[in-house]
């Protein structure tokens, strides 16, 4: 949906989520090395800073920078274990496409059942409504394009 | 490839395994409804091995998910 907000052109998606689950879980699409649409699942996840990628799924999509699943350990008491970044050229979230994002790469606790969560760099490049009683998340994505005066 | 499946189904089937699944519908929120499993095992490493089909496929898993949010990320005696 197109929407104008002090004259700035906004760009407005809206998903809806299950507010039965303990965490916001979505359905995300990454275009893989052939640039292949993959789609896979994520948590959003406001307490990390950063988008953490599975490095399972990104060797899997052959995104991973190395040929090779590097030994990684979780440490005691962590589910997850950051260990590098990788460059996704094209994803779909929430209704967004974002181009060569950067993200950590993470191994992950099998249980997690998940690919990705999706952390507060997100936040940062969108406003993100997210409305627990509708189960609903909104973005808007601005666009510096000004609504003409008349 | 396998037979079409709903996801109910898949659910009942594979209990607490990843998937991954080809020519798969989504509804309207991006949840699964259906779709053919190409393969499925409880062993994420087993399923994620396997080479692309050079198609679009959905990485799918039928548990719950463990996440358990903060303390995913920090230590006991960070918190």
């Amino acid at each position: 949906m197109k929407a104008h907000f002090r004259g700035l052109e906004v760009m407005q998606q809206t998903t809806a989520f299950d507010t039965s689950k303990h965490h916001i879980n979505m359905t995300a699409i990454v275009l893989d090395g052939k640039r292949v649409p993959q789609v896979f699942r994520a948590i959003l996840d406001t307490g990390a800073p950063r988008s953490e990628f599975s490095d399972r799924f990104l060797k899997t999509i052959n995104l991973l920078p190395t040929d090779q699943l590097p030994d990684v350990k979780i440490p005691k008491g962590l589910q997850t274990k950051k260990y590098g970044t990788a460059m996704l050229p094209h994803i779909e979230c929430l209704g967004q496409t974002l181009k060569n994002v950067s993200g950590v790469i993470s191994r992950f606790d099998e249980s997690w059942g998940v690919d990705a969560l999706i952390g507060l760099d997100f936040f940062r490049m969108f406003r993100v409504t997210v409305d627990y009683r509708q189960g609903l998340i909104i973005t808007e994505s601005f666009n510096s394009k000004r609504k003409a005066q008349n | 490839m396998g037979k079409k499946m709903m996801w109910e189904e898949m659910k009942k089937t594979f209990p607490n395994e990843w998937l991954r699944i080809a020519n798969y519908e989504l509804d309207a929120s991006g949840e699964m409804k259906s779709g053919e499993v190409l393969y499925h095992s409880s062993s994420k490493e087993e399923v994620y091995s396997q080479p692309l089909t050079g198609k679009s496929e959905a990485f799918w898993y039928t548990g719950e998910s463990t996440f358990s949010g903060l303390r995913s990320h920090a230590t006991n005696d960070c918190i």
